[in-house]
């Protein structure tokens, strides 16, 4: 296998983006992407995206090239859920580290507001078991609350120190031009917010997003087309049940701990390496149970940890500087599009909000509820 | 939503409540599996559920998936049935009722109709009525106390 490095990034406001057809907003990331990678061409481009058919748009990739001047690249797109953007790099990375080609744009794109919130909702959904889950109805929102319920009463981890994740993502994306949601919030904001799916309150969630991410990829021949070309050191993809009834444990994300490992293992690095991550938050819960996969807390002890001040600028790792999901915001199949390219520009030093530096950085991005995770280990 | 053809290939796991039993670990897994989960074997039969169990956690949705907007308060839970775990609806239960370990039996009921119009039962858990029965008891007692 070959080295691969990052050498270009782009990325758009987090939002509702009706302003922009889906075409444009990827084209507004792609252009950023290629002009910081010297203004080259990729040969390939690979598309992470969960939900275009609301927009009635598939064959993304077709669409992406041709409307940002690649017309005759190679692409594809690629699909693990809200872990979409993921399975675009780890395709995007095999491309490059096999040899077939040297430069490879992976682009992360998702529009949710084109339709009214119900259809996005029940797409969001898709995500889950059809057969098994959806046909009783239940929400993203309220498979996750299962698992909040029963991680709290497991862990006896209260209400409070649940709300301190929201409250911290808020700080961190206030500084974040890309972010969605900057303004800062309490606990109070967080604890008297309305109850979507019971414990899940609106403040344990992300927003709905509209976004773009690109970056390129390329082999140690291009990686002079930056001046800080970052390595991907490691990518380790690892999947679970799409559904939660077979789970073995409720409270973990096997998914996860698999995928750290295999990144960690890659990249030769601990994870005590690591001085900063972008981690899958799309709910509180869902932060507290990466966390203890990833071997940055023993298990049931996130929120506790959390709530006492830690993973902030100044800790190690620092997690979640761009203000993660919750605030930042989550473009579904976008997001690990953004995560990698976050924590890029983190350890290059040219992120545009919270700067927290570093030599070693890793992302995690979960489609499904844990069923679909990728982590990448990045290195300066 | 949901179609009629779904409906009719899960007619009997939906109001049997089958699993898969893996014949060379033992481990019993729902929904029932082309192969074990835990060791991969194909080695596996169907087997029927339990059909009392009790729940392991739960939520209350004020917003359930479109189609289901009729069903709010929502109230689904993952149920512990014998050596598996079951996702499904609770009924006949108000949502302030319910608690992790209440114990809940299979009963048959309606649920949103499929895109083709036609109204599927399914499987949904209510309270075992001895607890409810029981619970009214003590209540009696607390009073007359
Ligand atoms: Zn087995």
């Amino acid at each position: 296998m070959r080295d691969v490095f990052i050498v270009g990034v782009g990325l758009t406001e987090v939002g509702k983006r009706v302003d922009v057809a889906l075409r444009d907003l990827a084209a507004e990331a792609v252009v950023k992407a290629m002009e910081d990678a010297g203004n080259e061409k990729p040969e390939a481009i690979v598309v992470g995206n969960m939900l275009s058919s609301l927009v009635e748009q598939e064959n993304l990739a077709a669409l992406i090239a041709d409307h940002t001047g690649l017309r005759g690249v190679s692409g594809f797109k690629a699909e693990g859920a809200c872990g979409s953007g993921g399975a675009a790099l780890l395709a995007g990375y095999s491309l490059v580290s096999s040899g077939l080609f040297d430069k490879v744009l992976v682009v992360g794109i998702e529009k949710l507001h084109e339709r009214p919130t119900p259809d996005t909702a029940r797409g969001l959904a898709y995500a889950a078991d059809a057969d098994y889950e959806l046909i009783y109805g239940i929400s993203f929102a309220g498979l996750n609350a299962l698992v909040m319920r029963y991680y709290m009463d497991k862990h006896n981890v209260t209400r409070e120190e649940m709300a301190h994740w929201a409250v911290m993502m808020h700080e961190n994306a206030y500084h974040n031009p890309y972010a969605q949601l900057r303004k800062k919030i309490t606990l109070e904001t967080v604890i008297n917010s309305p109850v979507i799916a019971d414990p899940v309150r609106l403040f344990d969630s992300c927003p709905l997003s509209d976004g773009a991410a690109a970056i390129m990829l390329v082999s140690e021949k291009y990686r002079k087309l930056n001046d800080t070309p970052v390595k991907v050191a490691g990518i380790g993809n690892a999947l679970d049940s799409p559904d939660l009834s077979s789970r073995f444990e409720l409270d973990r994300f096997i998914a996860a701990k698999l995928s750290t490992e295999r990144a960690l293992r890659m990249a030769n690095v601990s994870i005590n390496d690591v001085d900063v991550a972008e981690i899958h938050d799309a709910y509180s819960i869902v932060a507290a149970i990466s966390i203890e996969e990833i071997g940055f807390a023993e298990r049931g002890k996130a929120p506790k940890l959390w709530a006492e001040g830690r993973f902030r600028p100044g800790d190690k790792p620092v997690l979640n500087p761009s203000g993660g999901l919750k605030a930042r915001g989550h473009p579904v199949g976008a997001t690990g599009v953004y995560q990698v390219a976050e924590i890029a520009m983190q350890l290059r030093g040219d992120f545009p909000g919270l700067k927290v530096g570093g030599e070693v950085g890793l992302a995690q991005n979960i489609g499904g509820v844990g069923s679909n995770v990728t982590t990448v280990v990045l290195r300066r | 939503m949901t179609t009629i053809q779904r409906i009719w290939r899960l007619r009997n796991r939906l109001i049997r409540l089958s699993g898969t039993k893996c014949q060379d670990c033992g481990l019993v897994t729902y929904p029932p599996k082309a192969a074990c989960p835990k060791c991969g074997s194909r080695n596996l039969i169907e087997i029927e559920l339990p059909r009392e169990g009790e729940v392991l956690t739960y939520t209350v949705l004020n917003v359930p998936i479109k189609g289901f907007e009729q069903y709010a308060p929502l109230i689904i839970a993952i149920i512990k049935l014998g050596e598996a775990k079951v996702l499904a609806q609770l009924t006949d239960v108000k949502p302030e009722e319910v608690r992790v370990g209440m114990k809940v039996q299979a009963t048959i009921r309606r649920t949103a109709p499929t895109l083709d119009g036609v109204v599927p039962y399914v499987v949904k858990f209510k309270p075992v009525r001895g607890e409810e029965a029981s619970l009214k008891e003590r209540e009696a007692e607390a009073l007359t106390a």
